[in-house]
């Protein structure tokens, strides 16, 4: 989604954020709002040496004022040797004994003590994302594809994903109620193709469920985990009651999602004969840069059903707790990607994928149904597409090399039929996007610069045009417009290092040296900012205004393609009706002070 | 019209479905006929409709709407 090459090094973060003072009150709050929480010695997450060290660790608080004299003279007793956690120690009274044998029965003697206030095992704490949904536990399929790892890098804001299916139990109106696991999730307009109203309400429960494994809403203590769960849900009703709807609905609905701003679209539903206006439906979408994903179907049999067998849609199979193919999982020369739809002959409820969703009996009342399908396997890869595209993927193309390259390949062969190119997995996937996103340079930022610098110099007429020697052809103008548009390109010749690459990036996407690629846009340095401040001191020193100009003309040319190029994803500003308006004003500003700056004054 | 032999089977699939073994070899989804018609195990002999322009959440394979039926 957001235009420009990307990739800095975590470990520059630190040393970056020391330099560059301008753009850290921006994108932080994106890095904030990772939980921290205690991990379980059996969930291998944190550094695995820490974990074992501290299954042999007591942590003891003494009453304030202890003195290490004192507790060395009680430890004898105990058999440990206790020191203080920090040097704080004296103060706080926080000491910790590692090495620990026999720690129930130690703890248990320690808690004795008058001067011991609470005695426990050490807990290693993480920033790493950990849902505390109570239902986390039973998701067995977002494990499988690695969603933990992959929510480090982000959840999906900012990308839209249509669900094109019974439609989703979102909003409370009439008979209607939505789920508690979808509160606080985001919802864009829909459409309900069946019953010809603007309210995709579910009637049925599959797209509820479905919608869940994309964006269930996510570390709110209720219920269970969603995958992209700050993207956005685009509700879209084609399927009746029983779960059927016709191809001209879908045809109808792929069109419309895609005309609406969908990005992903999630097709969980197939049968029927080939349909050349679904196929053109699709070519469309894609070609507006959606990626569509469908369901292989449920017959089990060597053929994919239609839509997913379509050219341009990504076909899922499913595979169940076991990582192999479920037995209901079709298959075929068009299947690309399996991912956790579940295998109910294998534990029952919990080899199925658990979401919150609508009693099909009952569409008021809420449950937490376990199903299993190539339905249910569809919404994973939807989900992990959204994470790619908020993770800077511009296209359908983009998005499939990075599923299929970050997928675990199945079967001893990168592509079987029965599994396509492997298992999804979400970390993978990303860190796949992130390697053809090295040393990649975007070129067309610098077009864009040529075009617009043209349109100013036909406003400038006669004497006050500048002078292509002196001036446009000059190194001053030259060089910073290019370091602007496309950055120190020629950093990436000399090696592929992280390091050279986040040096490499063009003017306004330095901050992401300290806030990482995939980050959404500062809108501070996606504005007018820095030329104007740039052109205050050009007031005093003419010789600056040719660098100035080269540097304005290149924010416009930025701010140009990134309104042109779509969907840009600024931080804080909450609409993307807002963001375009915001890139556009400011590209104008750009422009006027790039202008100013080139004008030569009358008799000089 | 389509007159199809076969038995009644339910699926866990998805959100379950009844389908129609049909003895042609094809699984069918079932739609119309009347709740009778849940009768996991039994034969019929039901005369409907192959609805080829239907796609379904199920995915079992293609929609037949019986419009009458007699169990053998």
């Amino acid at each position: 989604m957001h235009p420009h090459p990307r990739s800095p090094a975590p470990s520059w973060r630190a040393l970056a954020l020391l330099a560059c003072g301008l753009a850290a009150c921006g994108a932080g709050m994106e890095a904030g709002d990772a939980a921290s929480a205690p991990l379980s010695g059996s969930e291998s997450v944190a550094d695995p040496d820490l974990l074992a060290q501290a299954e042999r660790t007591v942590v003891v608080d003494f009453v304030d004022g202890t003195t290490k004299a004192q507790f060395d003279s009680w430890e004898q007793a105990w058999g440990v040797d206790l020191e203080f956690n920090s040097e704080h120690g004296v103060v706080t009274g926080i000491t910790i004994a590692t090495g620990v044998e026999n720690s129930e029965g130690l703890l248990r003697s320690l808690r004795e003590h008058p001067a011991v206030e609470s005695a426990e095992m050490l807990s290693v704490y993480s920033t790493r994302f950990e849902p505390n949904d109570p239902g986390f536990d039973r998701q067995w399929n977002l494990k499988m594809i690695d969603m933990p790892a992959a929510w480090e890098h982000n959840r999906g804001k900012g990308v839209v994903v249509a669900v094109i299916d019974t439609g989703i139990a979102y909003e409370d109106r009439g008979d209607f109620r939505r789920v508690p696991d979808l509160k606080g999730v985001r919802f864009v307009p829909g459409y309900d193709f069946v019953n010809d109203t603007p309210h995709a309400n579910d009637d049925h429960g599959h797209g509820t469920h479905v919608a869940g494994t994309i964006a269930q809403a996510t570390h709110n203590k209720l219920g269970v985990a969603g995958i992209a769960h700050e993207a956005s849900l685009m509700p879209i009703k084609v399927l009746n009651h029983f779960g059927a709807g016709t191809s001209a609905d879908i045809a109808d609905a792929i069109r419309w999602a895609a005309d609406h701003g969908a990005q992903v679209i999630n097709l969980s539903l197939g049968g029927g004969m080939r349909s050349r206006v679904m196929e053109q439906a699709i070519a469309h979408a894609r070609a507006k840069g959606v990626t569509v994903v469908a369901a292989a179907g449920n017959r089990g049999i060597g053929k994919v059903e239609f839509p997913a067998a379509y050219d341009g849609v990504i076909a899922v199979g499913a595979v169940g707790p076991d990582g192999q193919r479920a037995p209901y999982s079709s298959y075929g020369a068009a299947l690309d990607l399996v991912a956790p739809g579940g295998n109910k002959s294998l534990g029952g409820d919990a080899g199925g994928v658990v979401q919150n969703t609508i009693d099909p009996r009952d569409p008021s009342r809420s449950i937490f149904g376990s199903y299993q399908g190539t339905s249910m396997a569809t919404p994973h890869v939807a989900g992990v597409a959204a994470l790619l595209y908020a993770a800077g993927a511009n296209d359908p193309d983009e998005v499939e090399r990075a599923l299929i390259a970050g997928a675990k390949p199945m079967g001893g062969a990168l592509r079987t039929d029965d599994h396509g190119h492997g298992l999804l997995n979400a970390r993978g996937a990303l860190e796949a996007l992130q390697q053809t996103g090295k040393g990649k340079v975007n070129w067309s930022p610098l077009a864009w610069a040529s075009v617009l610098l043209a349109g100013v110099l036909l406003t400038l007429r006669g004497r006050a045009r500048p002078g292509y020697l002196n001036v446009l052809f000059g190194p001053r103008f030259l060089i910073s417009l290019v370091l602007t548009t496309v950055g120190a390109f020629f950093l990436r010749w000399l090696g592929d290092g992280d390091t050279l690459n986040a040096a490499s990036l063009p003017l306004p996407d330095l901050e992401r040296i300290i806030f990482g690629r995939g980050r959404l846009a500062n809108p501070l340095m996606y504005s007018a900012l820095v030329p104007l401040l740039l052109s205050f001191a050009a007031i005093a020193r003419k010789s600056l205004r040719p660098v100035v100009a080269g540097v304005s003309i290149g924010f416009a040319a930025m701010l140009a393609y990134a309104a042109w190029s779509g969907a840009p994803a600024l931080a804080w500003l909450p609409f993307k009706a807002l963001a375009l308006p915001w890139l556009t004003v400011h590209a104008f500003i750009c422009l006027f002070i790039g202008r100013a700056m080139l004008r030569r004054e009358e008799g000089a | 019209m389509t007159t199809l032999r076969g038995t009644i089977a339910f699926r866990d699939i998805e959100f379950g479905v009844w389908v129609l073994q049909g003895e042609d070899g094809k699984t069918y989804q079932l739609a119309g006929g009347d709740r009778q018609l849940k009768k996991e195990g039994r034969r019929i002999e039901a005369t409907g409709s192959i609805r080829k322009d239907l796609a379904t959440a199920a995915m079992v394979g293609p929609v037949f709407h019986v419009d009458s039926y007699r169990f053998l």
